[in-house]
């Protein structure tokens, strides 16, 4: 039997595979938009992996130190170390900083960790060229993304820090580029003022700071000890919020990327909406080209279901060879895009499942037409 | 029932619209056409000429009457079938005013649509499309595509096609409209002659007195019926 739909593709093969290339772009904003939200999901939990605590102790009633702000006295880590049942106890802070680059900032996520303390949160794995921290003061290790190698001197507040150490991966929960100081750094850099402030604080009577506060205080338990446990002791007399490692991951996933993931999921679906319609008016439009033909074959005798049976084919081919070609271009444009995009085959599985139904549902009003056309049109001029 | 009928139709009517809109086009129109026969249907426009070819070909339905094709009679007050269009299929063969081939088909797989949709084997529908190719004298242009070949050419494509399936009656919607006068008069020709050596009625809508020497008969629709010349 001759296949009407690979005989009518040939006939106008040009133009259908660069039709096929614009639908194939738009599924491949789809494929990225998909990335973009499993990237989102593996950021939230590198540091938190990295760093791999049973236990994170914050500010009372807070979710800090990611989805709330988190203030607690640096000298607690002291206090949680001594307690029964845990291991290793260190102080962290996080914050927001931009790294001057030549005209321009780059901004990044800066963990301050004590140096000499039990718990280093920065991966061995992830660490491409020189080391971690080794001294109080004025070293900063820095992840490849932020463009600085190793031995550079930058500019931070009042003093200058060189890079010893640069990672690859490194990123927060928020898709920032990871850097790590010293905790006395950090709070240095978090608490210290121009001289114009400090004047203007004298003058109002303000005379001391605080400088040793951190934004948690992170724990590792002893093996054999009930995380849920210890966890339990500190809320109940150091009034003090514990999340274990897997409610701190829940409190990512649900506060801080629950509502951007909703937010691309809406945008991959209005897409996906919008790809159907499309590749519905490009059939629609196709098949109205043919209605001359169509009329003859119906006119001749052809049934229906041969019709139908061209028009669905070429719609599923054209839905295809789009697939094909936004898999194509996203793998080539991912890359470039500043935040982590993770590619998974099972999106790409079932963004094909999603393009074969709306390829089918975009053939519904072309085979409405075909199945309505008049054969005697055929006839006349 | 005689053997040598292609098609008759007996006291068949159709009208359009009701009340003040009402139009009657056919009325009673009875009429039989032999095996062989090339007929002609002269008529002014808009006195009926499509609408009958429309439903001898099994397209429109009549609103009353008999049709019988070959010895199978198809309508009686209704279709006596409900697949009309494997009656056109099978029984009827179609040339247009312009040849109407399928564009994005070649030459033979234009041919060959018909039978293959019959589930006739590629091998012998092929065979049977080259054998008319070669008897309208475009045996090497069976790779081409219509736009690649002349207007007469492509016509006679066209009459092969409705050729391919042996049907018992043609059905030619002003054949010779689109061509020059010599192109016309060999298309005539060649209805004339397949039409004794094939043994299939051709009744062929035309508006060219020129054309009528070549036809057995010259049928018109005068008063809403069918009258022999």
């Amino acid at each position: 039997m001759i296949h009407l739909a690979k005989e009518d593709i040939k006939h106008t093969l040009g133009k259908f595979v660069v039709t096929a290339m614009g639908v194939g772009m738009l599924l491949g904003i789809v494929l990225i938009m998909m990335g973009v939200y499993r990237g989102m999901i593996v950021d939230v939990e590198v540091l938190l992996n990295d760093l791999d605590v049973d236990l994170w102790i914050v500010q009372e009633g807070t979710l800090g130190p990611f989805a709330e702000a988190s203030r607690v006295h640096e000298d607690l880590q002291y206090t949680i170390e001594s307690l029964q049942g845990v291991d290793n106890s260190s102080a962290i802070t996080f914050q927001n900083i931009q790294l001057p680059q030549g005209k321009s900032k780059v901004r990044v996520f800066a963990v301050g960790y004590d140096v000499y303390g039990g718990i280093n949160p920065i991966n061995p794995a992830r660490l491409v060229t020189g080391r971690t921290l080794a001294t109080d003061h004025y070293e900063i290790v820095v992840t490849d993304k932020t463009g600085f190698t190793l031995h550079d001197k930058i500019q931070l507040g009042r003093n200058i820090y060189t890079v010893v150490g640069v990672t690859h991966g490194s990123v927060s929960s928020g898709g920032d580029l990871l850097v790590y100081i010293s905790l006395k750094d950090a709070q240095e850099l978090q608490f210290s003022y121009s001289n114009k402030r400090i004047q203007t604080d004298r003058a109002r009577g303000i005379i001391t700071r605080d400088t040793h506060m951190v934004n948690a205080v992170i724990a590792t338990v002893k093996p054999g000890n009930n995380v849920e446990n210890v966890a339990g002791e500190i809320r109940k007399w150091h009034h003090k919020s514990v999340y274990t490692k897997a409610q701190q991951h829940a409190v990512l996933t649900k506060y801080v990327v629950e509502k951007s993931s909703k937010q691309i999921g809406l945008f991959t679906a209005i897409l996906i909406i919008v790809a159907t319609i499309i590749i519905s008016l490009i059939i629609y439009t196709m098949t109205l080209e043919k209605m001359k033909e169509i009329s003859i074959m119906k006119l001749i005798g052809l049934p229906n279901s041969t019709i139908v049976r061209m028009i669905v084919e070429e719609t599923l081919l054209l839905g295809i060879l789009a697939f094909m070609f936004g898999n194509i271009f996203s793998h080539l444009i991912y890359p470039k895009f500043p935040k982590r995009v993770v590619l998974e085959i099972p999106d790409a599985w079932m963004l094909f499942g999603m393009v074969v139904v709306a390829s089918i549902v975009a053939s519904f009003i072309a085979v409405k037409k075909v199945i309505n056309a008049d054969p005697a049109a055929a006839i006349g001029d | 029932m005689n053997d040598n009928i292609a098609i008759r139709v007996e006291n068949i009517c159709k009208s359009f619209g009701d009340g003040d809109s009402f139009i009657e086009v056919i009325k009673d129109a009875s009429f039989t056409i032999n095996k062989g026969e090339l007929a002609a249907l002269v008529a002014p426009s808009g006195t009926g000429k499509t609408v009958l070819l429309m439903m001898i070909g099994c397209v429109n339905e009549p609103d009353s009457g008999e049709m019988w094709i070959g010895t199978e009679k198809v309508f009686d007050n209704r279709w006596l079938t409900k697949e009309t269009r494997k009656i056109r299929r099978e029984k009827i063969g179609f040339i247009f005013q312009a040849h109407h081939l399928i564009p994005f088909l070649n030459i033979i797989n234009n041919l060959i649509l018909l039978p293959q949709t019959n589930k006739t084997d590629e091998k012998t529908s092929k065979a049977e499309a080259r054998k008319l190719l070669h008897y309208f004298g475009i045996a090497d242009k069976e790779k081409a595509m219509p736009s690649q070949l002349s207007g007469g050419q492509n016509q006679r494509v066209a009459i092969a096609r409705a050729l391919i399936n042996n049907p018992q009656i043609i059905l030619a919607d002003e054949p010779t409209a689109a061509l020059d006068t010599q192109r016309s008069v060999d298309v005539m020709k060649i209805l004339k002659k397949i039409a004794l050596e094939q043994e299939v009625a051709i009744i062929m809508v035309t508006h060219d007195d020129r054309m009528l020497p070549y036809c057995d008969r010259i049928m018109k629709i005068e008063d809403k019926k069918i009258v022999f010349v």
